[in-house]
């Protein structure tokens, strides 16, 4: 016996002993059901914002439209609703970061520890677009939603790669990369997140959405699937537009 | 060793003659049968309550009325009762103290039981558990709550008759005609009732609604009825709750958990040869045959993508379901009644089979209340209604949210 194997077997003894005599019981009968039971999925209410402020608005639309641009494909970012659904996570639970441990001590980590910061997204959007949008100001004169497409994607490009500098506690490559990864959410999240409006995204890559058989089609090879996107909420979007 | 034993026991038992207990246990042993046959838990018992203690308001077209405590507690039972009563409830409708009852007590079925199996089914309930539960049975409103009125009603639509044995028929189909008419009060839910609530006895078995449920028609019609099952697909239904493709739902379930599903194998077969045997007005070919609806009217098209989207992954896009899972739809009667009740509820709701010792499983259908809105529901309701060769008319919108409303 080498030494591994005495202590497992030893833990396992110990777990054994301390659970006592098995009480094994066989259980019979209906699983409990409720008719009406449903939790149907909650869709964010259109209109408003409920975080970001009004200038805030005019930044992230223009970004948003630089990320992902009208063209043959999809609508733009703002027309397909990613900065509504931008603005309604970082109203919720995920703005206060009420999912990561946020006590200190906070120190600077190495990449793959990631994020080690001190604010929630919330406070990163806030304090990040100030932060570039007077960046912008100062260093291609004029504002962000005032340049040419060439210089927005300028602007962006140098946010991305940290020659942008920004001031006060925000690092500016991760902020660039924050607001991309919740784009693309938005973008391809299912509506009842606010963004892919009339399921754009899904209709562009071909996804049938939350369709659950394609017993038809497992021995149909090399065939596009045929048949349009369906949402989480589906039919409620249906109903409420019949 | 063992068995040499058990054997000597066993001979001296039979050679020693029953005593007074044995025989005592004997019949309560047939009437907890009869109690089965009878199924009086279907109403006197509630979930999550003491067995007969009381059971669930029951709604009338006339009023409520709560099914009473019929366990042997002296105050709110039926502790201080006779034989001599048990029997008149029974078999007349009038409790102790000459209190008339209300028909939603099935005497007009009961009435058939021989005195035999009544006094079987007294000497059971009196080795129940007494529970002091109390009950308000008559919640009717006036005049109907004045039980004088029951006597008017019983001499006009009550003969307390015993059973009568069609000599023409075999032993078979005069059991289960007994059964159905009888302790098995099937009329009770599936025959249709007149406006005084009596059993319209014409139209026996030919379905009915109550509480926002259809119990449909079981005579051998073929559309509509259960003439397309065969005797043994019948048995297998009131014994497991599925026959592989229709599987119970609604108030059914409980008849075939508390009722159908402990009778013995020969008085279901009974029960399926007499059903089978019965026929309805509209008799295959007699009544007309409804079209089914073109594939592109506006409301087939809708109900077809939505029950793509919706339905067909258990249903499956050719309505054939799963066996024992997923009830099928093409040719189910369930799904092509006139009335509509129940197919309604089941897609808003949802529905759950039963639970039975063969078929544990108990499958169930999630509730679309929230998902559908009543167009939809209407829609796919009568897509389903004809396509895969059935055939049935549309289904409003309009009963749909009349149906939402009341739930």
């Amino acid at each position: 016996m080498n030494r591994r194997t005495f202590l497992t077997t030893t833990a396992v003894g110990l777990v054994a002993l301390a659970s006592g005599v098995a009480q094994a019981r066989s259980i019979s009968g209906a699983v409990p059901w409720e008719a009406f039971a449903g939790e149907p999925p909650t869709p964010v209410t259109p209109g408003g914002w409920h975080f970001f402020q009004p200038r805030e608005v005019v930044l992230m639309e223009a970004i948003v439209d630089r990320l992902i641009p009208a063209d043959d494909l999809s609508p733009s970012g703002r027309d397909c609703g990613c900065v509504v659904y931008v603005d309604r996570q970082l109203a919720g639970s995920f703005g206060e970061a009420a999912r990561l441990y946020m006590k200190g001590p906070f120190l600077p980590g190495l990449p793959t520890q990631g994020y080690q910061n001190s604010l929630t997204p919330a406070g990163r959007y806030r304090a990040g677009l100030a932060a570039f949008d007077k960046a912008v100001s100062d260093t291609f004169g004029g504002r962000f939603e005032t340049l040419s497409p060439g210089k927005q994607d300028q602007a962006l490009s140098e946010l991305e790669t940290g020659k942008l500098k920004l001031s006060g506690k925000v690092d500016g490559k991760g902020f660039f990369a924050l607001v991309l990864e919740n784009t693309m959410e938005g973008f391809f999240a299912d509506p009842v997140h606010g963004g892919n409006r009339d399921m754009a995204s899904w209709k562009m890559i071909g996804f049938p959405g939350a369709r659950y058989d394609y017993r038809d089609w497992v021995d149909q090879h090399d065939k596009p699937y045929p048949r349009g996107p369906v949402s989480i909420l589906g039919n409620i979007v249906q109903a409420k537009a019949g | 060793m063992k068995t040499l034993l058990s054997l000597a026991l066993a001979t001296s038992a039979l050679a020693s003659p029953a005593t007074a207990a044995d025989l005592q246990s004997f019949q309560v042993e047939k009437g907890h049968y009869q109690a089965i046959l009878g199924d009086c838990a279907a109403c006197h018992s509630k979930a999550g309550g003491k067995l007969y203690s009381g059971g669930e308001p029951l709604e009338t077209p006339f009023g409520t009325l709560v099914p009473p405590n019929i366990t042997p507690d002296r105050e709110t039972g039926i502790g201080a009762w006779t034989k001599a009563d048990f029997r008149n409830t029974m078999k007349n409708g009038v409790g102790k103290d000459g209190k008339h009852l209300y028909p939603a007590m099935p005497y007009p079925s009961y009435h058939l039981m021989p005195d035999e199996d009544v006094d079987d089914l007294w000497a059971y309930l009196q080795t129940v558990e007494p529970v002091h539960h109390a009950v308000e049975a008559n919640q009717l409103p006036f005049p109907f709550n004045q039980r004088i009125v029951m006597r008017g009603w019983n001499w006009l639509n009550f003969e307390p008759e015993p059973f009568q044995p069609d000599e023409k028929q075999s032993a078979e189909w005069n059991r289960g005609a007994y059964l159905v008419q009888g302790p098995g009060h099937c009329g009770t839910c599936h025959t249709p009732k007149s406006a005084l609530g009596a059993d319209e006895s014409d139209a026996a078995l030919q379905g009915a609604t109550l509480q926002g449920w259809y119990a449909p028609n079981i005579t051998g019609q073929k559309r509509i009825g259960i003439g397309d099952w065969s005797k043994n697909q019948i048995v297998a239904y009131l014994k497991t709750g599925s026959n592989g493709h229709a599987i119970a739902a609604g108030p059914m379930v409980e008849a075939i958990q508390d009722s159908t599903s402990q009778m013995k194998d020969d008085d279901l077969q009974a029960i399926a040869t007499y059903l089978l045997s019965v026929k309805a007005d509209d008799e295959d070919g007699g009544g007309e045959q409804p079209k089914p609806l073109a594939s592109d009217d506006s409301q087939m098209k809708a109900g077809a993508e939505i029950y793509r989207t919706s339905c067909a992954a258990c249903h499956g896009m050719d309505g054939k379901g799963a066996e024992h899972l997923f009830p099928a739809l093409a040719g189910s009667a369930a799904v092509q009644q006139d009335d509509v009740s129940t197919l309604i509820h089941v897609i808003l709701a949802g529905a759950k089979g039963p639970y039975t010792k063969d078929r544990p499983t108990a499958p169930a259908m999630p509730s679309f209340a929230f998902h559908l809105s009543d167009e939809q529901v209407a829609d796919v309701a009568t897509y389903i209604r004809n396509d895969w060769g059935n055939a049935a008319p549309a289904v409003s919108a309009d009963a749909v949210g009349d149906a939402r409303g009341a739930d």
